[in-house]
């Protein structure tokens, strides 16, 4: 067994698991206050990365800086869809609260091909080639530095929740939607500006994944997916869930695949467990969690 | 007051304007018209691989546009070719309904679909509704070895690549006097990747050559995040690497290469996209030197190839013909070419014209498009290319290099000054 590619490779995981949890911070936020699974995550995570894309070929702007304007566009895209999308189906049942938003994921992946054009663009912004050395690791510098500064956004948006007068209110309207109201809170309001800090984080994710991934208008639905995995495994609204299975969901999908293998081969078995099955790994842990766990790690009691 | 017009004026207008055309003979033209044919281009238009499937769809259209400009199919009165536009979304089920959809719109052939995967259930399809099927681009071998009749492909097939590939290999090694490579294959994991990769591998093993595969790494089309897959090929200390990518993947491969110092003599792809397209030379810049692809390129001394690829670039700037495009150009030809010779529309006519194809052309690398029994196309062949200094350049066959490879790289990734 390789010692050292399998530390890489938890390591790699775990860096990149921090982005992971803040783009799933935002499905869990929405979905804890609004209980609407936003299914155009992931392509608004892409938008994040168009914008951060944009203002570097501009104005030569690193997307580790460009990411705020990011985020506030995607706050206004998210704010305006909640309000003339979201607000509407609120009441619907579920399954029917599902063909809007998926609706509105290939509104913008189509949208975003006719703005930007189909191709994979990896554009060069300064961090975009550098790497660490420590002893025989590698370290990424653009993913060190997504990971730090998603870690840091994550931590602000729980403290803005916790302190603010508006953190309040959204957990007050998540709580119990009828008593904020009664109490006087402007519930459409609060969550027009929810649904908003939800896709500000995907688009602060998209910002900061520019200098690492190659961007194209399709690919998003992935992303979707891996968060919408990160928070039922993490509990359904639960933020710390979000965080924890990030991380989780990360780790495991960079070194599911050889851990196996190596299991494999300590077994006798001359069998590789193939990287196209990663997502395999994701979907185990969910089910084995699901079995142990059915509200999720961090979940409340239901009812 | 809002005028709107009602049906009995739209219909006395109608009429009107329909007296005045029939009594003046305006549309003279237009009656004389002979009648259009409808052929089909069925590409991966949106989806993980847009960008090809746009750029073969572009192809498909130019071809049919230059055939029409030329006076059409002549033998059917000067017919003119009608391009349906069908957008397979790179999923297999979409390809199906696709098929299905332009087949009962009429189309009298079907062009597409670069993609391996689809391609299989657009055959199928075809097979059953007993209608011709011209593969522009789509390698894996199956498809043509399921007995299919109505199935042509103008491109090479995956057994082609790996044969053609060890033949370059072979001269590499002899003329830098390497006696044994250590390498790793990676593919994507599309029936397409999937059977290039292993049919390289599986042909280095029967061929005994003295390439020894350390790993075999097969990653899902589409990957966001190689690191994982990079740190696998450094931990086994390849001194060549062997990709078949596509043009996300790519760009993800040598980034990561770069940032994690794998150390290699060369990167040179048995035969796949990803690695001559405008936007990787654009976005890799110097990272992108060197990198060798065993593919079916254009001829650069073609007259057709100048022709085709002027009008190309004039009219997407940007762009150039590659691989892709060519193909998708050259496989309109072939249906057109048959559509002549058969006088007629009908399937049986088509295929037994598409049977008999000897189509000239110095387009592609390669000679002339003519069919065996399975229904490839024999004369289909590659070329390897390098990239140099941001230009790409057919190194070998040596009768039509226009310069002379490069191996091992002289330059590791990270010391090219990036």
């Amino acid at each position: 067994m390789n010692l050292n590619l399998l530390l890489q490779l938890a390591l790699s995981g775990f860096l990149l698991g921090g982005v992971y949890s803040l783009i799933a911070l935002g499905l869990s936020l929405i979905f804890g206050v609004m209980k609407v699974i936003n299914f155009a995550h992931g392509e608004m995570m892409v938008w994040g990365m168009y914008v951060a894309y944009t203002i570097l070929v501009w104005t030569g702007i690193d997307p580790f800086f460009s990411f705020l304007v990011s985020a506030v566009i995607l706050f206004i895209l998210g704010y305006l869809l909640q309000r003339t999308v979201v607000n509407r189906i609120l009441d619907f049942p579920e399954a029917m609260q599902v063909l809007p938003l998926v609706g509105m994921a290939m509104v913008f992946e189509n949208s975003a091909r006719i703005i930007w054009g189909p191709d994979y663009i990896s554009p060069q912004s300064r961090f975009a080639l550098s790497s660490l050395s420590v002893g025989p690791l590698t370290i990424d510098t653009p993913r060190l530095m997504a990971f730090s500064l998603s870690v840091i956004i994550t931590i602000l948006v729980l403290i803005f929740l916790k302190k603010t007068d508006m953190g309040k209110s959204i957990r007050a309207a998540a709580d119990n939607r009828l008593g904020a109201f009664l109490v006087g809170t402007n519930v459409n309001r609060v969550y027009a500006v929810c649904f908003g800090i939800g896709t500000a984080c995907v688009g602060t994710a998209g910002g900061l994944l520019v200098p690492l991934m190659p961007l194209s208008p399709y690919i998003g639905a992935p992303f979707t997916l891996i968060s919408f995995i990160i928070v039922i495994l993490g509990g359904m609204g639960s933020l710390a869930g979000a965080m924890v299975g990030g991380f989780i969901i990360g780790v495991a999908e960079s070194i599911g695949p050889e851990l196996i293998t190596n299991i494999f081969h300590g077994v006798g078995l001359d069998l590789d467990f193939p990287h196209t099955m990663k997502q395999v790994v994701s979907f185990f842990i969910l089910i084995v969690i699901m079995l142990l766990r059915p509200q999720g790690l961090f979940g409340g009691k239901r009812g | 007051m809002k005028k709107k017009m009602n049906r009995r004026a739209f219909l006395k207008y109608s009429a009107a304007v329909g007296a005045t055309t029939a009594i003046s003979g305006f549309p003279a033209v237009l009656r004389a018209q002979p009648p259009e044919i409808k052929i089909a281009s069925l590409q991966p238009v949106t989806g993980v691989i847009s960008d090809i499937g746009i750029s073969m769809r572009r192809g498909n259209q130019m071809a049919v546009d230059d055939i029409n400009a030329k006076g059409g199919i002549k033998s059917m009165g000067g017919a003119k070719l009608k391009l349906l536009l069908a957008d397979t979304e790179a999923k297999e089920e979409v390809a199906r309904s696709e098929a299905e959809r332009v087949i009962k719109e009429g189309a009298a052939c079907l062009v597409g679909p670069f993609l391996s995967g689809n391609a299989m259930t657009i055959a199928t399809l075809c097979e059953q509704r007993g209608v011709p099927f011209v593969m522009d681009v789509a390698a894996a071998d199956d498809i043509t070895r399921k007995g299919f009749k109505n199935t042509f492909r103008v491109f090479p097939f995956t057994t082609k690549f790996a044969e053609s590939m060890i033949f370059y290999m072979t001269q590499i090694m002899k003329e830098k006097n390497i006696s044994k490579i250590k390498g790793v294959v990676t593919n994507t994991g599309d029936l397409f990747g999937r059977v290039q990769g292993a049919t390289f591998v599986k042909t280095l093993k029967e061929k005994n050559f003295p390439i020894e595969v350390l790993a075999h790494i097969e990653y899902p089309l589409g990957i966001q995040d190689l690191s994982a897959e990079v740190s696998k090929i450094k931990a086994v200390k390849p001194d060549v690497l062997f990709p078949v990518a596509r043009p996300g993947d790519a760009k993800l491969m040598l980034r990561e290469l770069y940032k994690q110092r794998v150390e290699l003599q060369g990167i040179i792809s048995p035969g796949s996209p990803g690695w001559y397209e405008p936007e990787f030379i654009r976005d890799m810049k110097a990272l992108a030197d060197y990198v060798m692809d065993n593919v079916p390129w254009v001829n650069p001394i073609g007259k057709m190839y100048k022709d085709v690829n002027a009008r190309f670039s004039k009219l997407f700037p940007g762009k150039y013909i590659d691989t892709n495009s060519g193909y998708a150009y050259l496989g309109v030809l072939v249906v057109a070419d048959a559509l002549e010779r058969a006088k007629s529309t009908k399937a049986d006519d088509i295929i037994g014209a598409l049977k008999k194809t000897y189509l000239s052309q110095d387009l592609m690398v390669g000679l002339a498009v003519t069919f065996n029994e399975r229904g490839d196309n024999i004369n289909a062949d590659t070329a390897m290319i390098q990239i140099q200094e941001g230009q790409i350049k057919v190194v070998m066959p040596s009768k039509a290099a226009e310069a002379k490879y490069i191996h091992p790289m002289p330059k590791q990734l990270w010391d090219r000054g990036m």
